[in-house]
């Protein structure tokens, strides 16, 4: 499979500070590629390097086989961009700003009744862009970013500031994109929206690329364990009994309970509730945390993410 | 140049849709027409000009003062919005070209003062009968070039600005002094002879004398000034090119 966009030894620097630093990675066609940090990492500018907002200090970047430095004009056609904090014209209505950006691109979707249908912007098509809430802001954005049917779409911070019902609706929009084949390459520091609607994610702090899996890889390499989490209604018992356990590696008390550590979720319930019946105990609030890519940040940092 | 036309279109509609940019440009010079041309009958003194009403005295200046408001107010908050709030980064990242974003962006404001000068020859006609004893064709000419100049001039502050609270400073520190110091509402010949010099170098100036030269039909005896003009002209290109930021 072609590579769509391919970034070698990439570094930003601002003066003193190095935002984006030797960076090297590949997204392939088709795929939905996240980039994941927390605030200050540098996703923005590593973005914007590869729209050809930004020029690189050092290393070289393709997208779609261009120089997005040399070859902008090129590359703008079978882009579609969702910047950070994207403003346009605030006066402008929806449709007539639909139509002004198609009339920028040689090849367009031709539709762009369709195009707010697919947004749900059709009643807002007469609105004025500065009246709209925040996250029809974005679905605005959005579909002018896919009003020349791009190769691949970019999106900074798709669901920044947005609340969970609109956020969950660009989780569907970016689903529906999938199933049209295109790149998407995306940035987030939402964890479990990487999770959720990446096929591979790249981890960046500081600059630098610290992990580059898929979701699944990623918690597998980590090796870390899932959690059974429960109380017993007469708590006066020691963790230890629970490491007898088949597959629990460890057992640990808290005022909140108790928790065992396991990579066998369902073997750590089956033997805890033997248990429970043998020994004559209540077992109550039992519930399994699994391991995410939080955990994931937290063991590759020693942080958490924070937004 | 594809999007030329769009762009050009989207942003005079934007105009017309901006209150301050309407105020400014079409409310100000036409209420100040028609409020000194009710309240006076004869030209100030001092100017040498005779003959003609006082609101067509002041028809030239209003000219003058819609070209000013649109280059000089309406145009760099226009472009300082757009480079603060992200729409010219936005723009960037489309195959729009900046030779065109510009073009269709002078255009659109070019159209936007023909209209205003249309309302107020029109406000003039209609309720102080106002005439144009020189040539119809010179005035127009006279007209582009000063829109072109003042265009230039504006983008050339737009793109200087910056982040800085545009409208205020061009209004208090450029805008208002030069109206005063340009032949508009007081001779020049006022003025200590020091400022005098300083006064005949402002691009607002010549704008004023030549078109009011037209108006009254005096022979034009002073193309020197359309020199001031040019060189006005090519400086707010240049300005406009070197300084000219995205973001
Ligand atoms: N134009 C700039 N000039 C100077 N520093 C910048 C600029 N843009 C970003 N930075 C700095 O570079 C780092 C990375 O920023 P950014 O790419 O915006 O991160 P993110 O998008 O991950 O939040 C931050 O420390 C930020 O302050
Ligand atoms: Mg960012």
């Amino acid at each position: 499979m072609n590579s769509a966009i391919v970034c070698e030894h990439v570094t930003k620097r601002y003066s003193s500070l190095t935002a984006v630093n030797d960076v090297s990675f590949s997204v392939k066609e088709g795929e939905i590629f996240g980039l994941v940090g927390p605030n200050g990492a540098g996703k923005t500018t590593l973005i914007e390097m590869i729209e050809g907002l930004r020029t690189p200090d050092g290393g070289s970047i393709r997208a779609l086989g261009l120089d997005p430095n040399k070859q902008g004009g090129e590359l703008r056609e079978k882009i579609g961009v969702l910047l950070q904090a994207t403003s346009i014209q605030p006066d402008i209505k929806v449709k007539e700003a639909l139509k002004l950006f198609a009339s920028f691109y040689e090849h367009t979707v031709g539709d762009t009744a369709e195009l707010l249908h697919t947004l749900s912007l059709e009643d807002k098509a007469n609105s004025r862009f500065r009246k709209l809430s925040g996250g029809l802001k974005q679905r605005t954005a959005i579909a002018l970013a896919l009003v020349n049917d791009p190769v691949i779409l970019f999106l900074d911070e798709l669901t920044t500031g947005l609340d969970p019902q609109a956020r969950r609706n660009m989780w569907d929009f970016v689903d529906k994109v999938r199933k049209e084949g295109k790149t998407v390459f995306l940035t987030t520091h939402y964890m479990e929206e990487a999770e959720k609607l990446c096929d591979r994610v790249a981890i960046i702090d500081y600059g630098k690329i610290i992990a580059l899996d898929t979701p699944r890889g990623l918690i597998e390499q980590l090796g870390a364990e899932s959690k059974v989490i429960f109380k017993i209604e007469d708590s006066d018992m020691d963790a230890a009994k629970f490491e007898s356990i088949k597959s629990v590696s460890r057992a640990e008390k808290s005022p909140d309970g108790f928790t065992l550590y396991t990579r066998d979720e369902n073997a750590a319930l089956q033997g805890l509730v033997r248990l429970a019946d043998k020994q004559g105990f209540r077992l109550t609030s039992i519930r399994t945390e699994s391991p995410n890519l939080d955990d994931v940040f937290l063991t590759l940092t020693g942080r958490e993410i924070r937004e | 140049m594809r999007g030329l036309w769009q762009f050009t279109l989207a942003e005079l509609r934007l105009n017309l849709r901006n209150p301050t940019a309407l105020f400014w440009s079409i409310a100000f010079p036409t209420l100040w027409m028609s409020l000194f041309g009710a309240l006076f009958s004869e030209p100030m003194p001092g100017f040498g000009y005779e003959g003609l009403n006082y609101a067509n005295f002041l028809l030239p200046a209003g000219i003058s003062i819609v070209i000013l408001a649109s280059a000089f107010i309406g145009m760099p908050i226009a472009l300082t919005t757009y480079r603060e709030t992200g729409v010219l980064k936005r723009l960037r990242v489309t195959p729009l070209k900046i030779s065109t974003l510009a073009l269709g962006f002078t255009i659109s404001q070019f159209l936007f003062i023909a209209l205003v000068i249309v309302v107020l020859f029109v406000v003039g006609k209609i309720f102080f009968d106002v005439q144009v004893l020189g040539s119809w064709l010179a005035l127009l000419g006279m007209i582009i070039f000063g829109m072109v100049t003042f265009l230039s001039l504006g983008s050339a502050i737009g793109s200087v600005v910056g982040s800085w609270r545009a409208d205020a400073v061009i209004t208090q520190i450029i805008f208002i002094p030069m109206m005063f110091l340009s032949d508009m509402f007081m001779p020049i010949s006022i003025f200590p002879e020091w400022l005098q010099p300083i006064c005949h170098a402002l691009p607002l100036t010549p704008l004023n004398v030549i078109l009011r030269d037209i108006v009254y039909g005096v022979p034009i005896d002073n193309l020197w000034q359309l020199g001031i003009l040019g060189g006005w002209l090519v400086a707010g290109a240049v300005v406009t090119i070197v300084f000219f930021r995205w973001e």
